[in-house]
């Protein structure tokens, strides 16, 4: 059982700075996952806290210690990794106990342990296979069982589902929040799926070009996204960024245009704020209606509609040639290059200053 | 195996007739001069000149066993024979005890002084020197460590010259090992050793194999040096063959057994080791 403590955290490859000066603590038993996109620097930050990356500049700290010298085993760390990597050439038996063979357990034990990690996966059967011949979803489960069986204070997952087909990933995603309840213990897990950080997670961190953006549950930075990329990254499909700009400012109260013309009159903090000022007006596609439903509304024209049984995603260009998307419960009877009238509600709006942050 | 003519989306039957009979003239052409060879082994010194024909055993000529069991107790063909063996295995345990550890090095770490890239082409140019240029400095240098005409002069010569082999090959088939293998075992607590040792080795091992065959071959192939630092006792068997043109000219009959058994080890070594040379070994390991 351990937290895990990043202090302004560096990383650079050929001088080229990656990670500039992360700083996060996660608590004990926490599930956390890093998500962001491509190249954001999550598997770099996993990589380095499992040992397998240098560190720039920064101290990590796993439970109390400093770990930053020490080598990956002997952090108390144990990684699941995107490509599984099992060892070919070992059977699932070998490969599950391949760490405490490694670290001088005796035989009984070892085959005490590997048997209990396999009966908490269901892979008893497979123990004599070689990796070559399991599926994707049973290679995953000796991968994990591979971590689980060393008992280490800190998990660490480094996209482990994304391999694996949609139905699988769903399931296993499951499998993995039932585990974290059984083991109690910390997890970090990275992905680019935000279905898995939003479903998964205790808190999440969302990472974009290195630096943190927010940091919270996963329906507070659904709700409450305190950036514009934030705001884009979470949620699907997308949240509906329009640009706009401030007609005029009151205390405690902000006057934007609509696309179309219409003015929308909201309470937000205007401090800092003046007339002209540019802005993003930011909706979720869920908050939109069709039928001018809520405080106000503007019009647009349909490009395309996409029947999903249960819901009806409308692509919709406004009069400003915003491309907005809006989400109709249930099957919607509107037709391709009907005029609609978008409904919202203030209470949905997100407003985010010129430097993409939020204006509360 | 798989005839690949009858592949699917494969063209007509008359162009895979036509492949069928470029890969047959292929084989003919290297396959005639060993068999050519073969038959005038088994003749009497009276045929070699005389059989017509393909020269098939039992038909063009009665065969005869003679010049075998003749060159099979000459002390010169058993010597470099047994040399040629002991020169080549050592060649190959040599050249890759200390190539597999720096193709090692090479895949997986990054050298700061002189760049990987530059540290694999310079072993790659030692192949590009012609050997002859080596012959005199090398002659020299054993000569005063007193290692004319034995069998560690030829190892280590022969070491020298196929060391890059090990390298660059080696090289190549650690970067195609995906390393989160290693990291994984690392992450199970195994150091760099322990993961080169338990991991990368063993999966490496069709490239090992492979590698060994091929500084084997060479090194039992060597004549140039063989030819200037030995003289007496570390005679091998190329150097043999090509000591076969004797005061009565050359005795094809003799020849061709010398030739045939020259062959014949290499090809025997290269089956037995056949068996490690499995493809698709990391099959399994990551996703795929």
């Amino acid at each position: 059982m351990a937290e895990v403590n990043l202090k302004n955290i560096r990383k650079s490859f050929d001088g080229n700075e990656v990670i500039h000066g992360v700083s996060l603590d996660i608590e004990d038993r926490e599930f956390v996952v890093f998500v962001g996109p491509s190249g954001c620097g999550k598997s770099t930050l996993l990589r380095m806290i499992a040992g397998l990356e240098d560190i720039t500049a920064g101290e990590i700290f796993i439970g109390d210690r400093c770990v930053n010298d020490l080598h990956p085993a002997d952090r108390g760390a144990a990684m699941v990794f995107q490509s599984y990597a099992l060892y070919p050439h070992m059977n699932v038996f070998d490969n599950i106990g391949f760490g405490l063979k490694l670290n001088k357990v005796n035989k009984v034990e070892i085959r005490r342990k590997v048997l209990d990690v396999a009966k908490i996966l269901r892979i008893e059967e497979l123990l004599d296979r070689r990796p070559s011949q399991l599926s994707g979803g049973q290679r995953q489960r000796v991968a994990i069982g591979r971590t689980i069986v060393r008992e280490p204070s800190v998990f660490l997952f480094d996209e482990p589902l994304s391999n694996l087909d949609a139905a699988l990933r769903v399931q296993m995603r499951m499998e993995l929040e039932k585990l974290h309840e059984r083991l109690q213990t910390t997890m970090i897990y990275v992905t680019h799926d935000q279905v898995e950080a939003m479903t998964m997670a205790n808190r999440i961190f969302i990472l974009n070009d290195g630096v943190i953006e927010q940091i919270g549950s996963p329906l507070e930075v659904y709700r409450n996204p305190t950036n514009l990329f934030v705001a884009g990254f979470i949620g699907s499909p997308r949240m509906n960024l329009i640009s706009s700009s401030i007609l005029g400012v009151q205390e405690k109260q902000l006057t934007i245009q609509l696309p179309g013309g219409k003015v929308l009159p909201l309470k937000r903090n205007t401090e800092d704020l003046g007339e002209g000022e540019r802005l993003t007006l930011g909706i979720r596609p869920e908050h939109l209606k069709e039928n001018k439903e809520g405080d106000e509304f503007f019009e647009g024209t349909v490009d395309v509609v996409e029947h999903l049984g249960n819901e009806t995603y409308l692509y919709i260009t406004d009069a400003d040639k915003n491309l907005i998307t809006l989400i109709a419960e249930g099957e919607s009877n509107t037709q391709k290059g009907e005029t609609v009238h978008m409904g919202f509600h203030h209470k949905h709006c997100h407003i985010f200053n010129a430097d993409g942050e939020v204006i509360n | 195996m798989r005839y690949f003519g009858s592949l699917p989306g494969r063209g007509s039957s008359m162009v895979d007739s036509v492949y069928f009979l470029i890969a047959v003239s292929v084989v003919l052409i290297f396959v005639f001069p060993l068999y050519w060879g073969l038959s005038t082994s088994l003749r009497a010194p009276m045929d070699t000149f005389t059989v017509t024909g393909l020269g098939i055993p039992g038909i063009h000529f009665d065969p005869t066993l003679n010049n075998w069991l003749d060159q099979l107790v000459v002390p010169e063909m058993r010597k470099s024979i047994f040399n040629s063996i002991v020169i080549s295995i050592s060649s190959s345990f040599l050249a890759l005890a200390l190539g597999i550890p720096s193709a090692y090095a090479l895949a997986r770490f990054q050298f700061k002084l002189i760049q990987n890239r530059d540290i694999t082409i310079w072993f790659l140019s030692q192949r590009v020197l012609p050997p002859v240029a080596t012959v005199i400095p090398f002659y020299i240098v054993l000569q005063t460590f007193s290692l004319l005409d034995t069998h560690l002069a030829l190892i280590l010569i022969n070491t020298t010259f196929t060391l890059p082999f090990a390298v660059v090959i080696m090289r190549q088939a650690f970067l195609d090992l995906p390393i989160e293998l290693e990291e994984a075992s690392m992450m199970d607590g195994a150091r760099h050793f322990g993961a080169f040792w338990r991991i990368a080795l063993p999966l490496s091992a069709p490239a090992v194999t492979a590698t060994a065959l091929i500084i084997f071959a060479f090194t039992w192939n060597e004549l140039l040096f063989a030819l200037v630092l030995s003289s007496k006792n570390a005679i091998t068997i190329p150097m043999f063959i090509a000591g076969s043109f004797e005061s009565r000219g050359v005795q094809f009959w003799f020849l061709s057994v010398r030739t045939m058994i020259a062959m014949i080890i290499p090809i025997f070594i290269a089956l037995l080791a056949q068996r490690y040379i499995v493809r698709g070994l990391t099959l399994g390991a990551v996703k795929g």
